[in-house]
């Protein structure tokens, strides 16, 4: 990726991956089979570490496709096929809420507006320093870095584990 | 061309909008637990774009997002294991259906 | 002198002295009013002997007093009293018959539990009595006047347990009232004219009077006089006022209070000297009275009847005397009238005890069985005939002369008319009582209570007669025996009277049938025993009008006034159940109303509580974003 590196982004990529995302994201709202949402999810999830790609994050975007893409996708893939009797269930009827629909465009809106209206000059210009794997990689483990952040969150992991095993193990003793 | 930070900006805003939008309108649990994701792929957007542009040398959007991903992705497979016990104890997985707490 | 205040107060402090104490003392106490009684009579003697010889002007006062209560309006307000020759003839006569009644009480009214009140009551009435002969101003006379009134309307329903002594009460009261209401407007105009009623005053200012004033006062003295004295039309009281007790009769309706009109005149006559046309109207008055009171008394049956309405033409005898100026025979027939008055009724009261009735046709034969009464009855009846030499005949006489003088020829004509019935009616009662077949066996004589005091008025009235020429002169007249000519006329009167008298009821060898006379009088006989219709007129009249009137009234009172009291209470019902339904509808509503108002807002904002997670979010959602976008517009705003 190092070769992909310039001091500018390039706005078709992006423009690409930003149609990605948001087509996918439309897609899996919109669509009234909830397996094709899954499949939609991680469509956004790859285009989203492309993103990340062209934003110089490697590191970042690899975890973004182990993770979502395949851990998430698969975990909703698998939970949708446990919760449905037959393959018909899969689609359900649109529920579409014009209260939320709302909500969501005064939302963006207003987020649109005040990026637009308040933020400092425009930072166009991408700063040269890429980001190094290396360093970023000495950082994550340094105690005065984010070695504390990285214990808590494993911790997290196992509590998260432990928890949903007691859940799913529940009813069956 | 060149881009800039606020496309990377915008695009997260109206990422995490319609994940919003799916959240609050979606009436399947997995639906539901799915535009969280949506949301928080476009939180991780936000980070890293600002990482790359405003501190590209502490990189401390970079750490923000992988530690959040670590989070959402435990919420996801807590949510996941609770949908299957919901639906174990009352054979329901919608959303609207689970109302019990109503007063 | 201050002693004359003893005549009348001895009596008045006997009654309060009854009045104060229980029942029982009272009826054991009576020698204490008959003592007062007494007492007030040997003073009466005395004030006599003061006043002797006597002779000077009628108007001459020998003694006067007035003791000052007190100052009214400015003016001092006095008690006084005064004697002089009308006073003393009459303090002696009322307290002479006064005592002879109480004494014959005793054994009458023996056995009746109140008699300590009958004694108070008739202790006061003698008290009053002789207030208004030694009154020396009309105001004092007119109370003592009143008072006269109310003794007679208590001793009249004396037996109030019966339905006859009460009416009979009322109607004396009430009859009397109306001339009652004649003093009192001759006490205005006096008043009006002089401004005093001191009597010597009144008497002597009369020649400065204008000229109608004399006349009003001797209109509105007459009346009165006319409703004490019973004359006509004022007389319906007396036949039934012998509801009460005969001894009360005889001083009251007899010797006393009737007695008391012709007094009041006589003591006035000076106003009615100036008011000649009134003169006549009291000698039209007494004779018509006259006439009306003989023949009434001779178709009644109740021997207390026949008296009374003997009583009433007596009185207008009297009246006609008044009437022709003559004070002097108008009072010698008051005071020999009283004496043989009262004797016949005292023995009537004997006749009635013994033979418990009082219809004549239930009697007969009483001569044999009560001696005393019979002779002492016999010189009464007699007396009232008018035969010589009792008192009667000399007093009538004294009148016939009168009449002859003042060349009043028809009064002269009356006068022996009426003569001439007395005789008759005395006759019948005389034979129906003592004479003829016994009706009954168990008769027997009074006590001596009761027959002492008959004798005693038997033998004055034997003897009085004698000295009216002395009398005349004791008030100032000049006095003269009876003519001749006229006491032929009166001895030819008696002996007719008494003769036809006889000849109807007193024929032994004639059964007495009377019924073939009273067909031949026919209607004026139903006449005569509807008493001349006088009631059956007042009834009409008078009575019947006032009832009805009495009952629009209560109708009035029910209807209207209780009616607005009733609606009052309704429409204050209606306003406070308005208020009710106020307090129901308002004020409950709106306690109710916020109840009901919490409890819709409750079950609304339930629905908030969906239980749905996503109606939460939403909520929550808005709330953000509408708290962004103020923000927003806000900060927008402000920095603009």
């Amino acid at each position: 990726m190092g070769a992909l590196m310039s001091e500018t982004i390039n706005g078709v990529a992006f423009a690409i991956l930003a149609v990605m995302c948001v087509g996918g994201a439309l897609g899996m709202l919109f669509t009234k089979n909830i397996v094709h949402a899954a499949f939609w999810l991680l469509e956004v999830s790859v285009a989203a570490a492309g993103l990340f790609f062209i934003l110089n994050a490697d590191y970042v975007a690899l975890v973004q496709l182990l993770v979502y893409a395949v851990a998430v996708a698969v975990l909703m893939v698998f939970s949708i096929m446990i919760t449905l009797r037959r393959l018909e269930d899969a689609i359900r009827p649109r529920d579409f809420s014009a209260l939320a629909a709302v909500l969501g465009v005064l939302f963006c809106s207003v987020m649109v507006y005040v990026l637009l209206a308040f933020s400092a000059p425009a930072v166009q210009k991408l700063p040269a320093v890429p980001p190094d794997i290396a360093a970023f990689g000495k950082l994550l483990f340094a105690i005065n870095g984010w070695a504390l952040q990285f214990e808590i969150a494993s911790l997290i992991l196992v509590v998260a584990l432990v928890g949903a095993v007691w859940w799913t193990m529940e009813g069956e003793d | 061309m060149r881009v800039g930070l606020e496309p990377f900006l915008i695009l997260a805003a109206v990422l995490f909008s319609l994940g919003l939008y799916g959240a609050v309108s979606k009436k399947a649990t997995v639906m539901l637990l799915m535009s969280l994701e949506l949301m928080a792929i476009a939180i991780n957007i936000n980070l890293v774009a600002f990482s790359r542009f405003v501190t590209p040398r502490t990189m401390d959007g970079l750490f923000f997002a992988v530690f959040t991903m670590v989070v959402s992705a435990a919420e996801v497979g807590l949510g996941l294991a609770l949908v299957l016990a919901i639906y174990r104890r009352s054979r329901e997985s919608e959303v609207d259906r689970l109302s019990q707490l109503k007063g | 002198m201050n002693w004359l205040l003893a005549i009348p107060a001895l009596p008045a402090l006997a009654f309060i002295a009854m009045v104060a104490l229980p029942r029982r003392v009272r009826n054991n106490i009576l020698w204490l009013p008959i003592g007062a009684i007494v007492g007030a009579t040997a003073l009466s003697w005395a004030a006599f002997a003061q006043v002797w010889p006597g002779g000077g002007e009628l108007t001459s006062v020998a003694w006067n007093y007035s003791w000052v209560l007190g100052v009214v309006g400015g003016r001092p307000f006095e008690l006084g009293l005064q004697l002089d020759a009308i006073g003393a003839i009459l303090l002696v006569t009322v307290t002479f018959v006064a005592t002879c009644v109480q004494i014959y009480s005793l054994g009458y009214m023996h056995n009746d539990e109140r008699i300590g009140w009958y004694y108070a009551v008739l202790s006061l009435f003698t008290s009053a009595m002789l207030g208004l002969v030694l009154a020396d101003n009309l105001l004092l006379a007119f109370v003592t006047w009143e008072l006269m009134g109310l003794c007679s309307y208590l001793l009249i329903g004396f037996w109030y347990q019966l339905e006859a002594p009460r009416k009979a009460s009322q109607k004396a009261f009430l009859v009397t009232r109306v001339g009652d209401l004649g003093f009192l407007f001759a006490l205005m105009v006096i008043y009006k004219a002089i401004g005093t009623w001191e009597l010597t005053d009144v008497l002597s200012s009369i020649p400065t009077w204008a000229p109608g004033v004399a006349t009003a006062a001797a209109i509105g003295l007459l009346i009165a006089a006319m409703g004490k004295s019973a004359q006509v039309p004022l007389h319906v009281w007396l036949p039934d006022a012998m509801a009460g007790p005969t001894p009360a009769s005889a001083l009251i309706h007899a010797a006393t209070m009737v007695a008391a009109g012709v007094y009041l005149v006589a003591r006035m006559m000076p106003v009615f000297l100036a008011a000649p046309a009134v003169l006549q109207a009291t000698l039209i008055i007494g004779s018509i009275t006259a006439i009306v009171g003989g023949l009434l008394a001779a178709v009644q049956h109740d021997v207390k009847k026949v008296l009374a309405y003997s009583t009433i033409s007596q009185l207008g005898l009297m009246f006609m005397a008044l009437g022709a100026a003559s004070v002097g025979a108008a009072l010698f027939h008051l005071v020999t009238h009283a004496f043989f008055k009262s004797l016949l009724f005292l023995g009537a009261g004997v006749i009635i005890h013994s033979a418990k009735t009082q219809d004549m046709r239930e009697m007969g034969g009483l001569r044999k069985y009560m001696p005393i009464t019979w002779i002492t009855f016999l010189i009464g009846s007699l007396a009232l005939a008018g035969v010589m030499p009792l008192s009667g005949f000399f007093s009538k006489d004294e009148i016939l002369a009168v009449m002859l003088h003042g060349h009043n020829y028809w009064a002269f004509g009356v006068v022996i008319a009426a003569s001439l019935i007395t005789a008759f009616y005395m006759t019948r009662l005389y034979f129906r009582v003592f004479e003829g077949p016994e009706q009954d066996e168990h008769l027997h004589e009074g006590h001596i209570s009761m027959t002492a005091p008959m004798v005693a008025l038997a033998a004055v009235t034997c003897v009085i007669g004698f000295s009216s020429v002395r009398f005349a002169e004791f008030l100032g007249h000049e006095g003269e025996w009876p003519s001749l000519m006229l006491i032929a006329i009166s001895a030819a009167v008696a002996v007719v009277g008494i003769g036809s008298g006889w000849w109807v009821y007193g024929r032994r060898s004639v059964v007495v049938n009377t019924r073939v006379y009273k067909d031949r009088l026919g209607l004026a006989y139903g006449a005569l025993t509807q008493k001349l219709y006088f009631d059956a007129a007042y009834e009409i009249l008078f009575i019947k009008p006032f009832i009805f009137f009495a009952g629009l009234l209560a109708v009035f009172d029910s209807r209207v006034i209780d009616g607005i009291v009733n609606g009052v209470a309704r429409g204050w019902i209606r306003v406070s159940s308005v208020s009710w339904s106020f307090d129901g509808i308002v004020i409950d509503g709106a306690v109710n109303g916020i109840a009901t108002l919490s409890r819709q807002a409750g079950t609304s904002l339930r629905k908030l509580q969906s239980g749905r997670l996503q109606s939460y979010q939403r909520l929550v959602l808005s709330a953000l974003v509408v708290l962004m976008v103020c923000l927003v517009i806000y900060v927008v705003v402000k920095g603009a």
